[in-house]
């Protein structure tokens, strides 16, 4: 079977799969960055003691977790022009991407607080800091701590994901070796070489997050 | 210095303080003890607001405390709270868990606040542990970490819940010691303990709660020597026997 496989037109479309990986990991990368954001205020959102807060981040969270992100990625492609909202392709993808992960990361983020033992928020208040003070230096700094490593099992998933912005033809790994497969008639070369640069990019975050585990560890056996 | 008037305290249906009066005075050192579950915890925290209160008023300086307009912000940077479980931030170093809140809250310098903070750690006897961690200090080494914490807000009032009770016994003494010195320096203290010498040393009354209601109060001497109420009696005689 091998002697078939053409690593000829592999090297061929290395080009356009370097382009696709390029384009996935900054995809990618902006995606989790503003995934965080959305993730920290939802969390804080459904911690507060506002029930109006509390009940919107409940709505955004379970309605995300609850339904395929391909469902909440055509929603945002075909719905928002609908609304006379334009975004290109790229920018859909990131925004399905983004809502998508925030509300697990919320979730990651949520269990991360509520570990962290009561008493110090307490004396953190009785030394008259307030709530977002507290949050800042207190409580967050702790929480990211302890949930990196499922912050960085959130984003690979979120790296696999993005393969789905490919449907709405943004040329990113997958699409690439779409490509390939299609005009070359090579699916197995195509997603062989798609496959191989997503495990390239997992190693590399299951790295980090090896890493930043055994800091971890470390730092509490002082 | 702090006056408490007809304050109740309600956890749900549970009446945990019932019509207390006290008024504490500027330098005066006050201890706190009775049975489990008595209110003394929720006595002290209800002081700088941990607690609200259903009804009544509490005054700290002056300021009623127990309304919505005070800011609560000033009057908690103006009292010192040492927890029993002594909650420093685990992921700073002893120096800033110190400056931390008068850097954030009350704006002062850092460089100035963190020659204060060495200042106060020298002054409970851990100067060189500045720049540990909490994990890596003993109970009683937490303990005085917790109290510079306190004075660093330069504070009013210093308040004590069981600040021994976590300890090992070896430790006690160490965290006593840095106690009285600041009584002598007339701080003015309250402080839950069932530590006797401690009381007899340097408070000026001892408040005996039971059932959420302050039964008896009187100078350490009269308190220990010739306990009133039946249930003082009968408490003074079970922490006796167990010391
Ligand atoms: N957060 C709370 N919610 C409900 N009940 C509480 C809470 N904190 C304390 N209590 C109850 O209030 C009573 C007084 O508690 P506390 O002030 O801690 O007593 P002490 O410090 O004298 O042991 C106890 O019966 C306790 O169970
Ligand atoms: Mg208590």
């Amino acid at each position: 079977m091998l002697e078939h496989f053409s690593f000829r037109v592999i090297g061929q479309y290395l080009p356009l799969f370097l382009k696709g990986l390029w384009a996935t990991c900054w995809i990618s990368g902006i995606s989790i960055f503003f995934a965080l954001i959305i993730g920290v205020v939802a969390c804080g959102m459904r911690l507060s003691k506002n029930k109006f807060f509390q009940k919107l981040a409940g709505i955004y969270i379970e309605s995300i977790r609850s339904t395929p992100l391909l469902a909440q990625l055509y929603f945002f492609y075909f719905g928002l022009p609908s609304l006379h909202v334009n975004l290109n392709e790229v920018q859909t993808g990131i925004l399905a991407l983004a809502l998508n992960s925030g509300a697990y990361i919320a979730e990651i983020v949520r269990a991360g607080i509520v570990s962290i033992p009561h008493g110090q928020v307490e004396a953190a208040t009785a030394y008259g800091l307030n709530y977002f003070q507290r949050m800042r230096y207190i409580i967050l700094p702790q929480a990211l701590g302890v949930t990196i490593p499922a912050l960085l099992g959130q984003f690979i998933v979120l790296v696999k994901d993005s393969s789905l912005v490919s449907l709405i033809s943004v040329l990113e790994l997958t699409r690439a070796g779409q490509l390939m497969a299609s005009e070359r008639f090579m699916p197995a070369e195509g997603f062989f070489t798609v496959a191989a640069f997503y495990l390239l990019i997992y190693y590399i975050l299951k790295y980090l997050s090896n890493w930043w585990q055994n800091r971890l560890i470390y730092m509490e056996g002082h | 210095m702090i006056i408490f008037k007809n304050v109740n305290k309600w956890f749900g249906s549970l009446h945990v303080l019932k019509d207390i009066n006290l008024h504490i005075h500027p330098g005066e050192v006050v201890v706190v003890c009775g049975p489990s579950g008595s209110g003394k915890s929720t006595l002290i925290r209800c002081i700088n607001q941990l607690e609200p209160i259903q009804k009544g008023e509490i005054y700290v300086d002056g300021i009623q405390v127990n309304k919505r307009s005070t800011n609560l912000t000033k009057i908690r940077s103006e009292i010192g709270f040492v927890f029993q479980q002594f909650n420093l931030y685990p992921h700073l170093t002893v120096l800033e868990n110190v400056v931390l809140s008068p850097i954030k809250v009350k704006k002062v310098p850092r460089k100035e606040a963190e020659e204060n903070a060495l200042r106060l750690l020298e002054r409970v006897g851990i100067p060189d542990k500045a720049n540990d961690y909490p994990s890596q200090l003993s109970g009683g080494q937490c303990q005085r970490v917790a109290i510079a914490r306190g004075l660093a807000m330069n504070p009013k009032v210093m308040l004590f819940d069981e600040p021994t009770s976590a300890l090992d016994p070896e430790m006690i003494k160490e965290v006593l010691d840095v106690m009285v010195e600041l009584a002598q320096e007339g701080m003015t203290m309250i402080v839950v303990t069932h530590e006797m010498g401690f009381a007899r040393q340097v408070a000026d009354r001892v408040f005996f709660m039971d059932e959420g209601q302050i039964v008896e109060s009187n100078t350490p001497d009269e308190f220990f020597d010739h306990p009133e109420h039946e249930r003082t009696k009968e408490f003074l005689s079970k922490i006796i026997t167990h010391n």
